[in-house]
């Protein structure tokens, strides 16, 4: 395979590759695909590449990037080239997500009522204490099915031994479903003869199973229930999806100045018609901001009055408030246990080894190993304020070090993993460019997961930072059936 | 549905229908002005008191030139009525829409709309510019011909068509009035002699000339076009047509309509009173201008009844 131009560059380093093997051959589930490419150079690559460049900009499948200068919309960076997992292992994968939501729900419904993996002595009750994420406001509450979190993104990564890690579960408002759909559409402009060749499995499932969990929630089950979406706006970095996901599921999208709370602690949004009640919300502003009369009093997206409503029952909201408490850092190191306390099974999927800044032993540790680990706040999203240890400079880690001990809960640090690679398009030629996956996971009166995910591409070379607001680009993610 | 979004499609309608009209103005004027010699009493500026912006174009204080003119209505981000304004605003408000209509809507409309920022310097030629209009008419038919095609008789629907044909209706009767001036008793000799290309043109401006024939067939006269322009049942860009697109198909359908309705009525009737043939031009002008306040009286109604629907709590 190295001998045709597209792959002169190609020097897949440490880490695993997903398409090659060691020897630089297509590994068997890429065969088709590799022999595929070796049909094209690198003009007719650049021909599919800008074919996919004109669906994205004519769609308008867009992200915000907030900036000095404004708000941004820009394309949505895609790489055509996909990224092939074999069904077999997709559905242990399966299985391991499925466990883990289940074990999380349990876990978040323990911490508002109960509190039995405290008393029994598992987790300190300080970490959930010093939580950001966890909400006084919710102790005592029982969502149906005890599922808060409704909608989990978890990143994956394969390590270089070949084993695919969760590096984190997202419970607040995880983001990137809608462009795991879009980019399909787009491969399939892209690459039909290939899609139409191998026994991919579809990915557009997921609107219609997140509408069924959706309806699950509804309070007054016996009329059709009022569905509605509510997002922070047209200048949020993910209205693209909210408007996606709304038009898919034939729902409402609403802001938060379409609704209001009557006296009777219901909630209605503000038709032609005149008031309707609305049953279910999926919402897409995070806790804080969700209702003015309980938290952030000058919040403008929410809607005064929301959290009455869902407190009586009559209105439900996916991801329930307080649903966040799991999504920490600190917790997350927590969850195999809470797999094998909750639901008395062994985790399916792995966790990144974790260590842990509360614990005076593993702190210690980490400070003196800085520059060979990843460090994390415990409560941030989209990669901001981490240090890569093995790529930072010197001041960086003597901030960190500073930071850390100022603020030893609100950090972990994690063996820098050589995050596995799969050819990207790069300057017309293939490289190798490290990959994260993002599969979406719904839980409700069922649990499901999406056909792969959303498989996210640090487009720089060497970099391992995947997030699409620094720098980062996507792949279409191509689960295979193989025993037809 | 919601108060916002129907206010939205309303005026993605009316910003797409403005767009088109702009379009077919400035593209039908060019076109007239190469057949006219020096001295007639048509010209550019007029293009500018037809779109209701000539003193937002004297406040710019640039000579009133065929180029100025034609970048103040076309490109002029100032001008809030220039093409590419209201096509970004149309595209601005099918983004926050777009889940109330199919795909192809939206993408449409930011076709369109990525076409005419890509291509701006096409409209420092005549030649670049007569290309760039026809495809901006063009997609704003695609526009209206998807929709015709592939979008339910809802609610949102009856919201687009609402908005399209109040804007319609106002443009029809700026373009109408513009034509009084040609009725006046004391044009020149030189109008006079030109008077059937004007007024075929006043039909070309929109898209009228070829139902016109076939309905009037004689020789084009000025108050038989007005009296088409205004009066006849089936020409979807004449006055009344647009009345009875906005009752029966729009406000008809939609809820908490009945007074609404009623006052249509009432325009309906008004518009049916007037007699072109014994009406002077100063009088028929006053009859569109008044008409034109009436859409204004129309458009607050349809905002107090739908879009700010201030229920107590």
């Amino acid at each position: 395979m190295a001998t045709t131009s597209l792959w002169d560059n190609y020097q897949a380093d440490k880490a695993y590759d997903e398409m090659l093997d060691t020897q630089g051959n297509a590994r068997p589930l890429c065969a088709t695909l590799g022999q595929y490419l070796q049909t094209l150079d690198s003009d007719a690559l650049k021909g599919r590449r800008n074919a996919a460049d004109a669906a994205i900009l004519e769609m308008g499948i867009t992200f915000t990037v907030y900036s000095d200068k404004g708000n941004i919309d820009r394309a949505w960076p895609f790489d055509i080239i996909p990224r092939l997992i074999e069904h077999q292992e997709w559905k242990k994968i399966e299985a391991g997500l499925k466990q883990r939501l289940k074990a999380l729900n349990c876990f978040i419904d323990d911490v508002y009522n109960e509190q039995s993996i405290i008393k029994d002595g598992l987790l300190p009750a300080e970490l959930i204490h010093s939580s950001s994420n966890f909400r006084k406001e919710c102790i005592g509450m029982k969502p149906k099915f005890g599922s808060w979190a409704n909608i989990c993104g978890s990143d994956l990564v394969r390590a270089g031994d070949g084993t695919m890690y969760v590096l984190e579960d997202n419970l607040r408002v995880p983001s990137g479903v809608s462009y795991m759909i879009a980019n399909r559409v787009i491969t399939k402009r892209v690459f039909p003869e290939l899609l139409q060749n191998l026994n991919v499995m579809p990915v557009d499932a997921y609107p219609m199973k997140l509408l069924e969990m959706l309806l699950s929630l509804a309070p007054r089950p016996e009329s059709t229930p009022q569905i509605a979406v509510l997002t922070p706006g047209i200048y949020n970095s993910a209205y693209f999806e909210h408007a996606f996901l709304a038009q898919q599921m034939g729902v409402e999208l609403v802001e938060g100045c379409d609704l209001v709370v009557k006296a009777d602690d219901c909630v209605y949004m503000r038709t032609i018609k005149g008031l309707e009640k609305v049953d279910v919300i999926y919402r897409r502003i995070d806790d804080l901001f969700l209702d003015p009369e309980v938290f952030h009093k000058d919040s403008m997206l929410g809607v005064k009055g929301l959290m009455r409503a869902w407190k009586a029952g009559n209105v439900a909201l996916a991801n329930a408030p307080g649903a966040g408490v799991a999504d920490d850092k600190v917790i997350y190191a927590y969850v195999p246990e809470m797999i094998r306390y909750y639901l008395n099974e062994e985790p399916i999927l792995p966790n990144v080894p974790t260590y842990l800044c509360s614990e005076p032993e593993q702190l210690n540790y980490v400070l003196e190993h800085l520059s060979e680990l990843v460090v994390k706040p415990a409560n941030e999203s989209g990669g901001y304020g981490m240090l890569i240890g093995p790529h930072a400079s010197k001041k960086e880690i003597k901030e960190f070090h500073k930071l850390i001990q100022k603020n030893p809960r609100n950090y972990i640090a994690q063996p820098t993993l050589a995050l596995s690679t799969c050819p990207t398009l790069c300057n017309d030629k293939l490289e190798p460019r490290h990959i994260d996956l993002r599969p979406f996971i719904l839980q409700g009166e069922h649990s499901f997961v999406t056909a792969g995910g959303l498989t996210r591409v640090a487009l720089r070379a060497g970099s391992l930072v995947v997030n699409s607001s620094q720098g980062g680009g996507s792949k279409d993610t191509w689960i295979i059936n193989t025993e037809q | 549905m919601l108060s916002r979004s129907a206010e939205r499609l309303y005026w993605l309608a009316r910003q797409l229908e403005r767009t088109e009209n702009t379009a077919r103005l400035i593209s039908v004027t060019m076109n007239l002005m190469y057949d006219l010699p020096y001295g007639t009493e048509v010209g550019w500026r007029n293009l500018l008191t037809i779109c209701g912006v000539e003193d937002a174009f004297n406040k710019s204080l640039k000579k009133p030139t065929e180029q100025h003119i034609i970048h103040f209505l076309m490109v002029d981000l100032e001008n809030h009525s220039s093409l590419l304004s209201s096509l970004s605003f149309a595209r601005e408000n099918s983004r926050i829409t777009r889940e109330l209509m199919p795909d192809e809507a939206w993408e449409q409309v930011n076709e369109m709309y990525l076409y005419a920022t890509h291509n701006i310097e096409l409209l420092s030629t005549r030649r670049g510019r007569l290309l760039f209009l026809q495809e901006i008419m063009r997609g704003c038919q695609r526009f209206t011909g998807f929709m015709a095609g592939a979008m339910s008789r809802n609610d949102s629907y009856r919201f687009i068509c609402l908005g399209r044909n109040i804007e319609r209706a106002d443009m029809t009767t700026r373009i109408m009035d513009s034509g009084t001036v040609l009725l006046a008793e004391d044009r020149n000799n030189l109008t006079r002699e030109y008077e059937s290309i004007l007024w075929i043109n006043v039909l070309k401006s929109l898209s009228a000339l070829l139902m016109y024939r076939k309905q009037v067939r004689q020789y084009i006269k000025g108050k038989d076009v007005l009296n088409f322009l205004l009066k006849n049942p089936d020409f979807p860009s004449s006055v009344k047509h647009c009345l009875h697109e906005i009752s029966h198909c729009c406000i008809g359908k939609l809820p908490n309509s009945e007074a609404l309705v009623q006052q249509i009525h009432v325009l309906e009737e008004q518009l049916l009173a007037v007699d072109m043939t014994a009406t002077t031009p100063l009088e028929l002008h006053k009859t569109l201008d008044g008409l034109q306040t009436e859409f204004n009286v129309l458009h607050g109604k349809i905002a107090e009844t739908w879009f700010f629907n201030n229920l107590t709590e």
